[in-house]
């Protein structure tokens, strides 16, 4: 995503913490590295190392610094902390579209994040691996699959139900996962959804940029460090308590009463 | 489905206490192949923090697995006011989700110059953590609430403890005789051995505190509980010799300023000790190490010594595994009820409706607000001149431990059973009182915990000592094999982490 240079006057920025969940190599790291770095690695090994990546995102009245965690592979055996899930803002529950139980264990995900998170934490499903199907593959096709629950109604559900179900049948194409199944489940979730490429990039900043606008302004709070959940309003600004501890080495301040 | 039994492990760390986590840390970074388990559903074992109804599991579990746990009794009180119509009139304070609360096994605060800070900054896990100021120290004064007709705050009936030489000119209990030995002392003590050696080698240190107060700098004797209060010690004015709170009084001065203006120690956000241990195994888990909850050590054989993962373990989910090393502790390795430790204290946490803000000033130019404030009650006040003092660590809702408005009090004294809860009781109910009607308790836990006093064991103090982390390092250096001490907890930023 690039910096968008309109304007002289800095936008509000805001951070969000974004929190990423799903089943093991249904490309959670590889989606974060195609947003940050715009790469992709074929045979990425299991996340190791990488576990807190940023990544500025520019709206037209303001700039989004996602701070963006990943489970370092503590959700293996279910062993995420609560420190994980703390003031979230935002989570990417992501499935893989060619293996139906990595939808399954999404759900499960869903369900953990509304019982663990914060009450108006933004949630967007993401279907993967869209280049395993007819309809991926291509960065410069835009994805009919596609779509945010909005969006996904009347007629048009229909349809996908019908592209789903051919889709599973033809020869060469891996979906075991229908857009329909997975978009009718994120409607009664009030989910975010979309199907990805972390490979060819489909989608991918998509994503982001749907989940920075559906972060409500009053959520977000500007400068430095997470916004404080419940004690957000009302009370004394989080910065004049806070202590700075990369501070230290400078703070040669006044020694107490042993002057 | 994946199965821990198909690696042999370098070490398998039981339990994820401080300890266990900083050690998980220390070993981030090494290459090995390490294992992290925990009985529990929850990290931080006996220093993890639940919410109201996690808090209502684990008394349960707690109850009906006496022996297990270096906990007992257990209880946990909800409060049904008599609503006052002038109360219900306006809005009762009432407990808010059981979720919005944080409420900590291991409330502990870091003096700013402690090595585990030093670790935290130096392995770089500290930018994942919020740190808040303490505040004040305060002596409960039953004596100064008759006299004072102010507005009812807590303040009415405790004493600042001077903490520092300006605070003890600006002191308007004490007089200027008492200054002036106070002074004599505070001098004293700051003084490092080097500056005057024959001086420290001739006092007498064995003696109780207190007379070592009057005899070498006559410093009256209603200025020695605010003294004591700044060495915390747990025990009664007999117990408490010269050579366990001089150098505790010096460690506590000399940490104000040492991070910033007018404050001398720091409370970890959400939970202190619960959120330090969870970072902790979160830089383990990036490094690689594998996590599983609910999974604890049933039984380990080392029979095998010629193998290169000579010990079995049998876990609780049934898999045997193998690995070089185990570590653990007394709760968290043997299947029988460990030996007995030498302290029990009598604990309680309760949520109160008010933020008692009279008890948070920022006192020097410059300072961060203070989350959280020392209350000392001296076993006479409380009519009980021979047991050791009750203190009372207040977090504010700055702490994130409770939403505004309201206040988490964390209590202790160490006495066991109903004794210490009756005084750990009376405190509360002074402190509540001094606060005025608004003050409520909404929500209340007591228990009694097992553990060692500025040692090794489960900790029970009321500032973090430092020892715990020789201990790790211990197990560090034996289970890293290869390496330089000096090198212990020092890493750079992974790629992507620090601040821009």
């Amino acid at each position: 995503m690039s910096e968008s240079a309109s304007g002289n006057a800095p936008k509000p920025s805001s951070s969000v913490k974004l929190v990423l969940l799903g089943e093991a190599a249904v490309g959670k790291s590889s989606l974060v590295l195609r947003f940050v770095n715009d790469d992709f690695q074929e045979n990425k090994e299991p996340t190791i190392g990488a576990a807190f990546l940023t990544q500025k995102c520019s709206l037209p009245t303001r700039t989004i610094k996602f701070e963006i965690w990943d489970t370092a592979g503590q959700e293996r055996f279910a062993s995420l902390a609560p420190m994980y899930y703390r003031n979230a803002q935002a989570a990417l529950v992501v499935y893989d579209v060619t293996k139906p139980s990595s939808l399954t264990k999404a759900k499960h995900w869903v369900a953990e994040l509304q019982r663990q998170a914060s009450p108006g934490i933004v949630i967007a499903l993401v279907g993967n691996k869209l280049d395993l199907t007819n309809d991926g593959g291509d960065a410069s096709s835009a994805s009919p699959s596609a779509r945010e629950p909005e969006s996904a109604e009347g007629d048009e559900e229909g349809a996908g139900q019908e592209e789903g179900d051919a889709q599973d049948a033809t020869p060469g194409d891996a979906r075991k996962v229908s857009t329909r199944e997975a978009s009718t489940y994120a409607e009664e979730e009030s989910l975010l959804f979309f199907e990805t490429s972390a490979k060819t990039g489909t989608n991918v900043v998509d994503v982001f940029t749907a989940i920075a606008n559906a972060i409500p302004e009053s959520s977000l709070k500007t400068g430095k460090g997470p916004a404080a959940g419940q004690t957000g309003l009302g009370g004394r600004a989080a910065d004049e308590s806070r202590v700075n501890l990369g501070d230290r080495n400078t703070a040669t301040a006044k020694e107490g009463c042993a002057c | 489905m994946e199965t821990l039994a198909q690696t042999s492990w370098d070490v398998i760390i039981a339990g994820t206490d401080l300890a266990q986590s900083l050690l998980a840390l220390a070993l981030s970074r090494s290459g090995k192949k390490i294992l992290h388990l925990d009985q529990n559903q929850y990290y931080g074992g006996s220093e993890a923090a639940f919410s109201l109804d996690e808090a209502q599991e684990w008394m349960n579990s707690v109850n009906q697995r006496r022996g297990r746990s270096p906990f007992e009794d257990v209880e946990i009180l909800s409060y049904q006011h008599s609503q006052d119509p002038a109360q219900l009139a306006s809005d009762p304070p009432k407990l808010a989700a059981s979720r919005a609360y944080t409420l900590s096994l291991s409330p502990y605060f870091l003096y700013t110059r402690s090595a585990l800070i030093s670790a935290l900054l130096s392995s770089k896990v500290y930018r994942q953590l919020e740190f808040m100021a303490m505040g004040s120290w305060w002596i409960y004064t039953p004596d100064s609430l008759a006299s004072d007709g102010d507005d009812p705050v807590a303040t009415r009936a405790f004493h600042r403890v001077p903490g520092n030489r300006e605070d003890v000119f600006a002191d308007k209990h004490i007089s200027m005789k008492s200054k002036r030995a106070l002074m004599r002392f505070l001098r004293h003590i700051s003084k490092s051995e080097d500056e005057a050696p024959e001086e420290a080698a001739a006092e007498d240190l064995s003696v109780p505190f207190g007379q070592y107060l009057s005899s070498n700098f006559s410093v009256p004797e209603d200025l020695h509980d605010p003294l004591i209060s700044l060495s915390l010690s747990q025990l009664s004015r007999q117990e408490t010799t010269a050579s366990y709170a001089v150098p505790r009084v010096k460690r506590h001065l000399a940490s104000i300023g040492s991070l910033g203006p007018g404050f001398g120690g720091v409370v970890s956000k959400y939970g202190c000790g619960s959120e330090i241990l969870q970072v902790a195994c979160r830089a383990s888990a990036v490094g690689g190490g594998v996590y599983a909850l609910d999974t604890g050590v049933q039984k380990i054989t080392d029979e095998t010594s010629e193998d290169e993962y000579p010990v079995e373990v049998h876990l609780s989910n049934g898999e045997k595994l193998r690995s070089k090393f185990v570590v653990g502790s007394a709760w968290t390795l043997s299947a029988d009820t460990p030996e007995l430790f030498g302290s029990k204290v009598a604990r309680s946490v309760s949520v109160v409706s008010s933020d008692f803000a009279s008890l948070f000033p920022v006192t020097v130019e410059g300072a961060p607000v203070p989350a959280s404030a020392l209350l000392m009650f001296p076993g006479d006040k409380l009519n009980s001149p021979q047991s050791p003092p009750v203190y009372l660590q207040i977090h504010s809702s700055d702490t994130g431990d409770c939403p505004r408005q309201q206040s988490i009090i964390y209590g202790g004294v160490s006495v066991p059973g109903p004794e210490g809860q009756a005084l750990l009781e009376s405190a509360v109910n002074k402190l509540i009182q001094a606060e005025g009607p608004k003050a409520i308790i909404l929500w209340s836990l007591r228990y009694t915990q097992l553990g060692r006093l500025s040692n090794d064991g489960t900790p029970l103090d009321i500032a973090f000592e430092d020892d715990l982390l020789d201990t790790v390092k211990e197990s560090w250096l034996k289970v890293a094999g290869d390496v330089d001490p000096n090198d212990f907890m020092i890493f750079d930023d992974r790629e992507g982490t620090s601040d821009e």
